[in-house]
């Protein structure tokens, strides 16, 4: 297994994030956040934060900094300051400028600002009643589905004619991304060209999105970022103090460095939705299913910019039914904004899916392991295009010899004062690319330099760059030295929807065609050592006529310092032909006390299908950490939002997420099986599907344990207590 | 945080002489400083100052400035007292934090933590969010309608239990008081925490000599395995004779204002076998005045059960 690339670095604390940066005459930016859920700002005094020590500018709605909205693939993204409504608590309204980090906080705090309020929605219970239908979607997929098989009239006869039924209304909390590193940037202009050095998903995204909002051309912004200390879905869309430092800079003709505060994360960002959803399963007397219906709501911002589509991920894909409703609504609430998370739709979706299918199980006394088996889909449901490669079946049998599943009883077991109970769920991804463009260069010592902008936060990219490049050009790993995290680079490697590895993989295999194609043109050019001679490439030499020269000679030999390509790779006629995604069996062992009822995750395992895996280490810790997630979300992670709209647990002290002692070993497998239908490297997703199954698995297990059926997480103390 | 003058006295008659306010650990302090919620001007590191020492030859004695995990691991000391300490916080902050710090330390109540909101506790007068507010992890015992947090510490929840005494000393002399009379309720004044007055140092924390508290637990019910205030708490101590229970020790965390001595439990205790019945009996004994909020009603319940629990922990294979 090869190590992280990047790890001496990190470990060593020389890997230099976004805000590790430091430059002459830097100055500092504290953000002011506003304190009601929603109104206008009538007035922002400013006069002595001004007047405050060290204070080079205050930016305020009422003295703002241009910024423009830029529009990319994602959409609009939103950027302050541009306008006086407040539409949450915890809005960026203002900016203050210092020349040290403490005045700037301190000036912060003497802002002042007064509003006209206005009345606030925010709860889920309170919002359901005026739910929308959501717009339309931007990438595409269906958020409402209607599928009947002949002769049914409505889903309700579908159900209805099933001779068992399970229904019930399921809900998940909305929650943060909560990454390590807090959103930051730091800005400087130079010559009239910005860079910003700030955590992100894909470096040339951020370049676009800061282009367009400070209105200048593309080649004048730059983003750098080869070190972030985590995304998931947080950090695709450029963060309030990176446009904010930049325009800043760019107004003061000074460095801006701008940080959140860890409570400013918690607001000034955006989490996941909350959700609601209602289940109704039909089945008949072997559950074989006749009519599956999901109906969902999610929380989202009052500018609706952001879906968590719970239905179509999950009950549109995972088991076959002739008869399927699925529909969607949004609630807009007044309270902060929503976005991409870790598996976005699947992970909540699959809490509730999955949940229902044990509870289908249980009312059919079927092995919950077996009914899942007996309904998995051979494609998405009411589609044609079958699954390119599906081995949940293998991922299924190695788990649940690996578990010990045979030995779970249906009213779970004790050991001691614990109740002991096994749950499981499937998970399942889809498998996709984003386009990513690789450039490829050979050297004259022998080495392989491979670049693209994207972004490695923490996935194991940067690595895995290296061990194809490697592979394509049959050389050892350690020659190649990988570079991630510049806009300049091409443009690929987004890390998001779970594609970083076959989007950029597989440029990579095309740039290092066209360099081996190139360097033996060069190699068999008039007056080149192979002149005339039928050569190939092989072990990172040019081979022929009796002779090899690895390729570092060749160029030497040739005058040349390096040779590059640029591979570009793209999605193509195999969604033509096939679906795809990556599949898994999750298992946990829960102990609930008999007495005091904390329930805690004794074992965990996951098997999964995810094609080709890369690199095992890595793979594994994108599994790993989902899982984990998986386990936090069940257990301990939630916004707890008061009625005025204030977090009421904005910090690491009231946001719970699991400490090592709560999460024991996790076991994780993969079945090997690369998927060469989807794209040549044959690798598929690894950084979500771990999270997908893992909630439901637990409060199966709470359920095998303890027999009481919590349909809402996190699953806390108090839903266990019976009296 | 703002600007504050920092000096190290390193004799007690120096530091009561100084105005400003003690730095031990500065696990408590530092922390509040930073969220603007304390503000000293003055501050004075203690640590130089002679108040160490552990000695458990005749019941526990620890001098205020001995850190959570030097006690927590010293033999000797009884083991609800070590098990309290080390249930406590992280390893890290174990090896930073003073007793005496600890027993000083401030509520979680978030409202408290947040300047930006109001509460009695910190701004007399100004209102308590809380009562209507994210009251899960609040009081249900001794509050008033002022306030209704919780006392946060584990070790004075064990040391209430065992009838600890901390020394104080300021200008005026030194003075002895029992940790139980030391913590006031909010009544309606939350601002006072306790009877500690302007200037004064805990140099000392004693517990009374208890043979029997061997045999004694602290069982922290909590959110997450580690790392995590407690939901509620027990210190239980237990003198088992021939399974008859001939004296109990019993106070609760995580539920009350104060750390909770519960004596009607105690009393149920007493004279009683060892058998469920009788833990449950008494344990029904404590939800006695319990004033649940909209979000902590369960923690009635869970008092009962956490008492329970560590009754039958300290009786395993004795229970009939
Ligand atoms: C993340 C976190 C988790 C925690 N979890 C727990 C937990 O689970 N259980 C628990 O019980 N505690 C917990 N704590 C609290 C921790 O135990 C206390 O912060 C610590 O014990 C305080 O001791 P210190 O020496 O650091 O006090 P300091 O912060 O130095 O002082 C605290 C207060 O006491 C005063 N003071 C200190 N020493 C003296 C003295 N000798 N005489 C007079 N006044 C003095 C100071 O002026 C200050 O007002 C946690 C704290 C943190 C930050």
């Amino acid at each position: 297994m090869t190590a992280r690339v990047d790890a001496p670095l990190k470990v060593t604390g020389q890997a230099r994030y976004g805000a590790d940066h430091w430059f002459p005459d830097m100055t500092y930016g504290y953000l002011v956040l506003s304190t009601i859920a929603h109104g206008r700002i009538e007035a922002m005094d400013v006069t002595s934060a001004k007047n405050a020590p060290g204070v080079i500018a205050v930016y305020t709605p009422f003295d703002p900094l241009v910024l423009h909205k830029p529009s990319t693939f994602l959409g609009e993204t939103w950027v302050p300051l541009q306008d006086r409504e407040v539409a949450y608590y915890g809005q960026p309204i203002g900016v203050v400028i210092a020349e040290t980090f403490e005045q700037a906080r301190d000036a912060a705090m003497l802002v002042d600002a007064t509003y006209e309020v206005l009345p606030a929605v925010t709860s889920m219970s309170e919002g359901m009643a005026t739910a929308e239908d959501p717009p339309p979607s931007r990438f595409g997929s269906q958020s409402a589905l209607e599928l009947l098989a002949d002769g049914v009239a409505s889903i309700e006869d579908a159900i209805a004619a099933s001779p068992v039924v399970v229904e019930a209304t399921y809900s998940t909390a909305p929650q943060n991304h909560a990454a390590m590193e807090p959103h930051s940037a730091i800005a400087t202009w130079e010559n009239g060209v910005l860079t910003v050095y700030s955590g992100n998903q894909a470096s040339n995204l951020q370049a676009d999105e800061l282009a367009g909002a400070l209105a200048v051309d593309g080649d004048r912004v730059r983003a750098v970022n080869p070190f972030v200390g985590g995304a998931f879905g947080g950090k695709g869309r450029t963060s309030a103090p990176a446009f904010l430092a930049a325009a800043a800079s760019r107004a003061l003709g000074r460095p801006v460095k701008a940080a959140l505060t860890r409570e400013q994360v918690f607001t000034a960002t955006a989490g996941r939705a909350s959700t609601v959803q209602k289940l109704t399963l039909g089945a008949d007397k072997n559950g074989i299913l006749i009519a599956v219906r999901h109906d969902s709501w999610c929380s989202t911002a009052m500018d609706r910019s952001f879906v968590e589509p719970t239905g179509q991920g999950t009950s549109g894909q995972y088991y076959t039914t002739p008869n399927l409703s699925l529909s969607q609504k949004i609630v807009p609430l007044n309270l902060p904004p929503t976005t991409f998370m870790r598996a976005p739709g699947e992970a909540p979706g699959s809490f509730a899916l999955e949940s229902a299918m044990d509870e289908l199980a249980v009312a059919l006394d079927v092995d919950p392991i077996e009914l899942r088996l007996r309904n998995a889909s051979t494609a998405p449901i009411g589609k044609d295009l079958q699954w390119s490669s599906k081995h949940l079946d293998e991922c299924f049998r190695i788990g649940a010899d690996r578990f010990g599943w045979s030995e779970r009883t249906p009213g779970g077991r004790t050991d001691g004062d614990w109740l002991v109970g096994m749950g499981t769920a499937s998970a399942l991804f889809p498998a996709g690319r984003f386009p990513a463009s690789v450039e490829l260069t050979l050297r004259a010592d022998g080495t392989a330099v491979v670049s693209t902008s994207g972004a490695d936060p923490g996935t194991g990219l940067l690595t895995v760059l290296a061990q194809v490049s490697g592979e394509s050009l049959d050389i050892a790993t350690d020659r190649v030295t990988p570079r991630l995290g510049h806009s300049t680079y091409p443009a690929g490697g987004f890390s998001a929807g779970s594609t970083g590895t076959a989007s950029a993989g597989t440029a990579v295999m095309v740039a290092a065609a066209q360099v081996i194609d190139d360097l033996l043109g060069l190699a068999t050019a008039p007056g080149a050592p192979f002149e005339g001679v039928e050569a190939s490439y092989e072990g990172g030499a040019v081979v022929g006529g009796g002779r090899t020269m690895p390729f570092g000679e060749l160029l030497h030999a040739l005058g040349r310092e390096s040779l590059t390509a640029t591979g570009t790779s793209a999605p193509g006629e195999e969604v033509t032909k096939h679906s795809f995604g990556s599949f898994g069996a999750q298992f946990c062992e829960v102990r609930v006390h008999r007495w005091t009822r904390e329930a805690r995750v004794t074992r965990m395992l996951g098997v999964f299908d995810a094609g080709r895996i890369i690199n095992e280490k890595t793979a594994r810790g994108q599994i790993a950490g989902g899982m984990i997630w998986g386990v936090s979300a069940a257990l301990h992670e939630a916004l707890e939002f008061e009625e005025s709209g204030r977090l009421a647990n904005g910090d690491f002290a009231g946001y719970l997420v699991p400490v090592n002692a709560d999460i024991p070993n996790v076991d994780v497998e993969f079945v090997h099986h690369p998927d060469t239908l989807h794209n040549a490297l044959g690798a598929k997703g690894v950084g979500e599907v771990g999270i997908v199954g893992m909630a439901a698995a637990v409060a199966n297990a709470v359920y095998n344990a303890t027999g009481i059926r919590v349909r809402h997480i996190p699953i806390t103390i108090e839903d266990l207590l019976i009296d | 945080m703002r600007q504050f003058e920092l000096t190290a006295p390193t004799t007690v008659d120096d530091a009561l002489a100084t105005r400003g306010t003690f730095l031990a650990g500065g696990t408590t302090l530092v922390d509040l400083m930073k969220l603007d919620v304390l503000t000293p001007q003055q501050v004075l590191d203690i640590n130089g100052l002679p108040l160490r020492g552990i000695d458990t030859s005749d019941g526990l004695r620890f001098g205020a400035l001995e850190r959570m995990a030097d006690i927590a691991a010293h033999p000797g000391v009884y083991p609800v007292v070590s098990r309290a300490l080390l249930l406590s916080a992280s390893q890290q902050l174990r090896n930073m934090a003073s007793i005496g710090g600890n027993l000083l330390q401030r509520t979680r109540c978030t409202y408290f933590r947040d300047v930006a909101m109001p509460c009695n506790r910190r701004d007399p007068g100004s209102g308590c969010p809380a009562i209507t507010g994210a009251n899960r992890m609040h009081a249900v015992l001794g509050t008033s309608e002022h306030c209704v947090a919780t006392h946060a510490s584990d070790v004075a929840v064990a040391l209430v239990a065992l009838d600890a005494e901390i020394t104080l000393v300021s200008e005026d002399g030194e003075r002895v008081v029992a940790l139980a009379d030391f913590y006031r309720l909010p009544g309606e004044t939350p601002e006072v925490e306790n009877d500690l007055r302007p200037g004064e140092l805990i140099t000392e924390v004693r517990v009374p000599r208890l043979d029997w508290a061997s045999r004694s637990t602290y069982v922290k019910v909590r959110d997450r395995q580690s790392y995590e205030f407690a939901l509620c708490s027990a210190a239980v101590a237990l003198d088992v004779q021939d399974g008859q229970i001939t004296d109990a020790r019993v106070a609760a965390g995580g539920v009350a204002t104060v750390p909770w001595r519960l004596r009607a439990v105690e009393e149920a205790l007493r004279g009683k076998p060892v058998t469920l019945a009788s833990f449950e009996d008494a344990a029904a004994e404590a939800t006695e005045g319990v004033k649940p909020l909209a979000h902590n009603a369960f923690k009635g319940s869970l008092l009962k059960r956490t008492i329970i629990r560590a009754l039958l922990e300290l009786t395993e294979g004795e229970l009939r």
